[in-house]
Order: C-alpha cells, then sequence, then structure tokens
C-alpha cells in the first residue's frame, strides 16, 4: 500500500508542476461563474437578437442557472478535463518516465490507483468548486424556491466522474499516443449516448448520471430512481480499472 | 424623451450599464481570463520548443484567443520536458 500512497504523492506533485490543476481550477471556476451570467444575460440576449420584436420573454430563475451549470459541466468541463488529463498514462508509457520506478520495485497496479485517486480527486475539485460558485451567484442573484435538492443533484455528476475517468485511463493505456486516448473517451461516451434510445436501458445507463440532474434538482425524481445508474456506473469503473491493471502488467514499459 | 434620443442615450451608456449591473460576474471572470492567459504567456516565453508552432503563434493564440487560446497551448503546444 505504501507504494500507492508514494505514486500518488507523485502524480499530485505531476498534477501541480504540469499546472494541470491550475488550469482546470481556473476553466471550472470560470465555468461556475458563467453559469449563472448566462442565465441572467440570456432574456436580454434574446431581446437584443430580435431587434424590435416584442415577445414575452420569462424572466430568468434557479432553474436556468442550475441548467447552464449542467450543460456546462457535460457539453464543455468533461471534455476540457479529458483534453487535460489525455496523455495520463500513455505520456509516461512514451517517455519511459514509469521503467526508473517499476524496476526499482514499485507494483504495476500502484501507477493505476495513484492515477485514479489523484484524477477522482481533481475531478471533485473542478466540478466542485464550480458548482460552489454557481450556488452562490444563485442563490444571491435568483433567491427562489424552486431548485430545492441543488446537493442531491450534484452527486450523480461526481458518480459519473469516476466513471468516465476510468474510462480514460483505460484508453489511455490502450493508445499508444495521447489522442488515442481521447478518442477512445469520446467514443464511449457517444455509444452511453446511443444506448439511451435503447428504453429498457436507460434506468442503467451511466449517462443518465448527467442527463437527469435537472429532474432530481426540481424533486421531480427522487435520488434513490439513479440508484442502477449510479451501481453500473462504479461497477463498471472498477471493472476498467482492473482491466487498466491488466493491461499495464503486460504493457512494454 | 422622444424614441431617437433614447436610442443614442442607450448606445452611450450600453456598455457602462452592462458594466456596472454585472460587475460581480464580470470582475471575477476577467481577473481568472487574465490569469490564465498570463500563466500560459509565461510558460511559452520560459520554453522555447513547441509541439506545433512557433512563439509568435502561441503568443497571438493565447493573448487573443480567451480561455480556449490558453487550454490549446497547454495541451497542444507546450512540449513534455524529458
Amino acid at each position: 500500500m505504501t507504494a500507492a500512497v508514494i505514486f500518488t504523492k507523485k502524480e499530485w506533485l505531476e498534477s501541480w508542476r504540469t499546472h494541470r490543476f491550475l488550469i482546470l481550477t481556473v476553466v471550472f471556476l470560470i465555468f461556475g461563474i458563467l453559469s449563472p451570467l448566462m442565465a441572467k444575460l440570456l432574456p436580454a440576449l434574446l431581446k437584443g437578437g430580435l431587434g424590435g420584436v416584442k415577445i414575452a420573454v420569462p424572466t430568468p430563475t434557479s432553474l436556468d442557472s442550475w441548467t447552464q451549470y449542467y450543460k456546462n459541466m457535460t457539453q464543455m468541463g468533461i471534455y476540457v478535463f479529458a483534453l487535460m488529463l489525455g496523455g495520463y498514462v500513455s505520456q509516461e508509457i512514451q517517455q519511459g518516465t514509469l521503467v526508473n520506478l517499476v524496476t526499482k520495485g514499485l507494483p504495476r497496479w500502484s501507477v493505476i490507483i495513484g492515477k485514479a485517486f489523484v484524477g477522482l480527486l481533481l475531478w471533485f475539485w473542478c466540478v466542485g468548486s464550480a458548482f460552489v460558485m454557481t450556488w452562490a451567484y444563485t442563490a444571491y442573484y435568483f433567491p427562489d424556491t424552486r431548485s430545492p435538492h441543488v446537493v442531491l443533484a450534484f452527486v450523480p455528476l461526481v458518480i459519473f466522474g469516476f466513471f468516465f475517468l476510468s474510462v480514460l485511463v483505460l484508453g489511455s493505456i490502450l493508445a499508444s499516443n495521447n489522442y488515442g486516448g481521447l478518442l477512445f473517451t469520446v467514443v464511449v461516451v457517444a455509444l452511453l449516448y446511443m444506448a439511451r434510445m435503447v428504453k429498457g436501458w436507460q434506468h442503467f445507463n451511466p449517462i443518465s448520471l448527467i442527463s437527469d440532474n435537472m429532474k432530481i434538482l426540481v424533486g421531480a425524481d427522487a435520488l434513490t430512481k439513479l440508484w442502477p445508474a449510479m451501481v453500473t456506473a462504479v461497477v463498471l469503473a472498477l471493472g476498467l480499472f482492473w482491466a487498466a491493471i491488466k493491461v499495464l502488467d503486460q504493457k512494454k514499459l | 424623451m422622444t424614441c431617437a434620443n433614447f436610442e443614442e442615450l442607450d448606445n452611450m451608456n450600453a456598455n457602462w450599464e452592462v458594466f456596472t449591473t454585472y460587475w460581480p460576474f464580470l470582475v471575477p471572470l476577467i481577473i481568472l481570463e487574465l490569469g490564465l492567459m498570463l500563466a500560459a504567456v509565461i510558460q511559452v516565453l520560459r520554453h522555447p520548443h513547441y509541439r506545433i508552432g512557433n512563439r509568435a503563434f502561441w503568443l497571438v493564440i493565447v493573448i487573443f484567443i480567451q480561455i480556449i487560446g490558453p487550454i490549446a497551448y497547454f495541451v497542444f503546444g507546450r512540449e513534455d520536458q524529458q
């Protein structure tokens, strides 16, 4: 276990020194501020865009702000995250930076454990800081009672991150370059979106974790409705991490 | 006030009004974007080698394209240190 702790420390230091942590934080904070701002500006933009035509634009509510937040997180945030972590493992294999550590007795599985742990921390930190930003602005600018389950709606997003990370790590190991891992991740997410069309699978599809957040927020759906998807996501993620360890064991460093 | 006058006044004050209304959003946004830009500019100047492009190219991208420019540099432009 000490090996995993050591590698986790190394991984953390790397995230810090390569500015990965800093860039992700800044970008997600920007997303967090942009979400309520977009909600606030949208009626004005609509009016401006239509010129003199008068239409009834409803006053924005906290729901618009949260809709923007989940849109930003799931349509931009996860891809920025994937871009920044694209060469998460492949880069180390390419540059041979693991050779020294492994030949000195670092078990290969600790590489994956360390990377998974730091990646998860990064994800939680990113979506969390954006969440706090959006929450603060929303509470101040849209003080209504339309979004009662703010924290509950956020939980599935964090769990989806765990799954997303496992896909990213496996993709990064399978591919021999930085962009192969990205491509793998995008393809998996696209396939999951397509699988949404299959009626019976919807409850088990991890994509529900990032598409049904608004329903939970307003209280239309209980969080318990997403249990199957959450369990599937976690089990799949553990399976993918296990596969990643197996692949890395066979891989020539 | 006639319609024409109002429009003129509106145009004059529009930018300022937007700022006074939305400054709690805009000030942190500007600080964050400038911070990201500065971090990228410092990196570009400190490291003479790039995976693609050259220094002038990356400086233009990083300074003139907000948010996406610096991310593009950190992801595609930065040469990994061996």
